[in-house]
């Protein structure tokens, strides 16, 4: 199975005054995944649903594999999709859930009751749901709820799959392996697929390509890597990462001044601005002695995970966050000094929010 | 403190079940009446355990046969009505109920809210019209008239009902369908239909109830002996001056077995069909 | 390419459709041409309406010339009397038996099932057992009173103008109360039980519990089974039908018995016509409360 490329053109839709999605312009390669991550309300599932068919966009247009399926009805795309709450038919056993697709286009299709029952059975071998094939629907937990979902999305070999957050009605241990299960089946199938979801630790192990949106504009796209360490608006720096990336205020003059910082920034790229947001995540500082220390700051309260610690640290009247595995002793009320890797810190531009590069000259 | 509370508690219960009494207490008379001979309900009264070797069905005979009461042919007459006109309804009114639900047309709003408006406007502003019409087309005085007339009637209050219980099959149930390219015919029959079944029931059963209730219509539509319904035939056995309680009683009993026989088997549906309609959603 | 998105709504909506704009909008309409019809000069003015509203014999008579202390007072008046006392009482008696049987009754659905079989019996039978109800010789109201020493309640209230239209709409409420409790019931299934609770521990007596937490956040159900009530009040036929036919002298008339009077004794169509017109427009701004409330 080859997936097909999907091309979304200045796609707009608006319901009543509200615009859900504002001009956005995607491509997807064929065999690619791709996540629309944001929060709810930032247009990503309205955005599947016009790939689906499910909307019809106010402007634009779709194409998949360079056809153009915007006037298209959802049954004629050859797109395959998973809802949030996988619309299993409660009135049908496992296996007839799955035929579902096939016996209603078996006379299109061309196929006898036997090609269908040979679909289906090796469907849910591969998802290892074979033995429940004569339960009722609604026997089923929620993670065999899930694979009955994606097995009746697989059944028709579709070009393009569409997903709708088909993990977060499941409980955690299980998303977990799901999740992995996932994305070693897309890569072994080749299906173009189009992932939405809210949850940015999904994003980042499942995706090719993360489309960051909000209130229904692409934000930012790129591989997970570049939007972890390469955010190019603040909003893509605080959503993304747990805990989000501290963002500090400092003021711009004849150097960078920042709170609690011991060192001087060269502000010479800085010219124009007053004021400047350095970035920093919180896994990328580390708790020093006085002497190597950049920043100044006192321990707010721990907060112990495990194998690491958040520690809040207040810097004059800002509160930022530091993870570490170091194991220290530390109480509320310690002065504490952090060492910042700065080459991954990153400058934003307080007026728009949007990014202004690296500091590339590590000082010393 | 918890003495005080529960005697309370008891002295409600004893309340509201003595209340209960009361209420049941017109059928129980009803019920008494009809098997008693009428000397005994006047010299003995009504309200106490009948001497078991004076019961009759005297009434039950009187009512039924009785070529005056002819509550028989009033019974056959109102079942084939009250079925006939609970099938048809249903048929059209699902149809329609999945239009309304799940489908997205201009008119939607307007032709909803004029559904309900139907529903809800008395039986006397159409029978005038109704009744040149019938007597014009020759289905005056005929069981297909009246059926046709509660068909119609039915149809708008199912439609409404029937779309409200549809709301409650979670959309993406059909959109799943159409995504895997289920023509619209296809979901209503493999998909929707299925999952609306009590509320299908809970609809037949109202709906047979109200036909079978009805008075008004049969009163106008209706003359003939032969055709008369039940409801009607049981008031005319109320005489002008003096009231034969025990023929009375038998036919009232008579009259409203079949919509309690349904009350009984069907009770939870019945609860739940009434109920919706204060429950918003 | 399957039906056109447009045709799909028409397939399932069209026999539906047709079948009620026969029966239901068309004799509407047609209705309400007839009202204005006069037979006499055979033009079309208010003549009807004038003379229905006018009429002072007791079988057609709308609104009395005189008010005396007693019924009749006209059939219009009479249903406004039916809506005055019954919604109330069907209210009240709805909301307190709901909250008694929710929260203080065991076996409460045996309750509720006989409260609802009031409105499960054909109301035509319904008039004749409140006629037996209320009569002297079998019926028990009579009798209740004349243990009491009310002389003028222990006769057979159906028979005398003073007694007969009460008689009716007590008996209306012991028909519909089911209907006011089983909508109550179920609203008072979304209130959540920690309400209730949470005003049990803060000392809260019962009847604050009743008023205070319960109550107000009926008040949606409340609109709905009032709404309901006074349709039902100002459309009431066949319980009267049944067991008085409008009388004694008029005294229990009321306006869908004058329509079915004028329509089936006098022979006068229009007329019958003006009065379903009018009985229409009168609940009509329920009608239009019922539809803004159920179209969500």
């Amino acid at each position: 199975m080859r997936g097909a490329s999907i091309r979304l053109v200045d796609i707009t839709k608006r319901f009543r005054s509200v615009v859900a999605v504002d001009r956005v312009n995607l491509e997807v390669d064929r065999g690619e995944f791709i996540v629309l991550l944001g929060p709810s309300g930032c247009g990503k599932t309205t955005t599947l649903r016009i790939i689906a068919g499910l909307e019809t966009p106010d402007e634009g247009r779709v194409y998949i594999g360079d056809v153009d399926v915007t006037d298209l009805e959802p049954g004629e795309r050859d797109v395959a999709m998973v809802f949030q709450d996988y619309a299993i038919y409660p009135h049908m056993t496992v296996f007839d859930n799955i035929a579902f697709p096939l016996t209603v286009k078996a006379r299109k299709l061309r196929l006898t009751k036997k090609d269908i029952e040979e679909r289906v059975v090796r469907v849910a071998k591969m998802l290892g749901i074979d033995h429940l094939l004569d339960r009722k629907a609604t026997q089923l937990s929620g993670g065999q709820q899930q694979r009955v979902a994606v097995a009746r999305a697989l059944v028709r070999e579709p070009k393009v799959w569409l997903m709708d957050e088909p993990l977060s009605n499941l409980d955690a241990l299980i998303r977990l392996q799901v999740r992995a299960e996932l994305k070693k089946l897309q890569k072994d199938l080749g299906i173009t697929t189009v992932y939405v979801t809210h949850d940015q630790t999904e994003a980042l192990s499942l995706a090719d390509r993360i489309a960051v949106m909000n209130k229904g504009r692409v934000i930012q796209l790129g591989p997970p890597q570049e939007i972890y360490d390469d955010p190019k608006h603040v909003f893509v720096a605080t959503f993304v990462g747990t805990p989000p990336m501290n963002i500090i205020e400092c003021r711009v003059g004849e150097v960078v001044e920042c709170p609690g910082l011991k060192r001087r920034l060269p502000g010479d790229r800085l010219k124009g601005l007053n004021k400047v947001y350095l970035g920093i995540r919180p896994e990328y500082m580390e708790v020093v002695d006085e002497k190597e220390g950049d920043l100044e700051g006192v321990v707010y309260v721990v907060e112990p995970l495990g194998s690491e610690r958040i520690i809040n640290v207040r810097i004059d009247d800002t509160l930022i966050k530091v993870r570490t595995t170091q194991e220290l002793t530390l109480q509320p009320g310690d002065r504490i000094y952090l060492r910042v890797n700065w080459k991954k810190a990153v400058f934003f531009d307080p007026s728009t929010e949007q990014a202004l590069g690296k500091l590339l000259a590590a000082t010393s | 403190m918890k003495r005080r509370y529960l005697i309370r508690v008891v002295a409600l219960n004893i309340a509201v079940w003595a209340l209960a009494l009361v209420w049941a207490l017109p059928f129980v008379g009803i019920l008494m009446i009809s098997v008693m001979p009428y000397q005994e309900v006047i010299t003995k009264g009504w309200l106490r355990i009948p001497s078991l070797d004076t019961l009759t069905l005297k009434n039950y005979i009187e009512a039924l046969t009785n070529p005056l009461y002819d509550l028989a042919t009033g019974f056959r007459n109102s079942v084939v009505v009250a079925t006939v006109s609970t099938l048809i309804p249903l048929f059209a009114a699902a149809l329609a109920a999945y239009a309304f639900a799940n489908l997205d047309f201009r008119l939607k709003p307007l032709l909803f809210a004029l559904i309900i408006a139907l529903m809800m406007i008395p039986q006397q502003l159409i029978v005038v019209p109704l009744f040149f019409l019938y007597r014009s087309l020759g289905i005056y005085d005929t069981l297909q008239g009246m059926i046709l007339l509660h068909s119609a009637w039915g149809i708008a209050w199912a439609t409404f009902f029937l779309r409200n219980y549809l709301k409650f099959i979670p959309r993406s149930l059909i959109e799943a369908a159409r995504v895997d390219g289920a023509s619209d015919f296809k979901i209503f029959r493999r998909v929707v239909m299925p999952l609306a079944v009590p509320g299908l029931i809970a609809a037949a059963v109202l709906q047979f109830t109200w036909v079978w209730n009805d008075l008004f219509y049969a009163l106008v539509f209706l003359v003939s002996r032969e055709n008369q319904l039940v409801t009607q035939k049981v008031v005319t056995l109320k005489g002008e001056f003096h009231v034969d309680w025990g023929l009375l009683a038998a036919g009232s009993v008579i009259t409203m077995s079949m919509p309690l026989i349904l009350y009984v088997v069907f009770n939870k549906y019945f609860m739940k069909g009434v109920a919706g309609w204060g429950v918003k959603r | 390419m399957a039906l056109s998105r447009g045709l799909r709504p028409a397939l399932f909506l069209s026999f539906p459709l047709s079948l009620i704009a026969v029966f239901v909008l068309y004799p509407m309409v047609a209705t309400v041409f007839y009202s204005f019809y006069d037979k006499e000069t055979g033009s079309f003015s208010l003549n009807n309406y004038i003379d229905v509203l006018l009429s002072a014999h007791p079988l057609y008579m709308l609104v009395a010339q005189s008010f005396g202390p007693t019924p009749p007072w006209g059939a219009l008046i009479h249903n406004l009397v039916w809506v005055a006392l019954h919604v109330p009482l069907v209210t009240l008696l709805g909301l307190v038996l709901a909250f008694l049987l929710k929260y203080y009754v065991k076996g409460s659905t045996l309750v509720k099932a006989i409260l609802f079989l009031g409105i499960v019996i054909p109301p035509a039978v319904g008039g004749l057992i409140i006629r037996f109800m209320f009569d002297n010789v079998v019926g028990v109201a009579p009798t209740v009173f004349s243990y009491l020493g009310v002389e003028e309640l222990s006769k057979t209230w159906t028979a005398y103008p003073q007694t007969a239209l009460f008689a009716l709409i007590l008996g209306s409420v012991w028909i519909w109360s089911g209907f006011a409790v089983t909508i109550f019931s179920a609203a008072l299934e979304s209130i959540p039980k920690s309400h209730v609770e949470a005003a049990k521990v803060f000392g809260a007596s019962m009847w604050h519990i009743f008023s205070r937490v319960i109550v107000p956040q009926l008040k949606p159900a409340v609109i709905i089974v009032v709404v309901m009530t006074v349709l039902w009040d100002m459309k009431i036929f066949d319980i009267v039908y049944a067991s008085t036919g409008g009388g004694p002298g008029g005294s229990t008339n009321v306006l869908a018995l004058v329509m079915y009077t004028y329509f089936a004794r006098a022979l006068d169509f229009y007329k019958s016509a003006a009065v379903a017109v009018l009985l229409t427009l009168i609940a009509a701004p329920f009608i239009a409360l019922v539809v803004r409330w159920l179209r969500e």
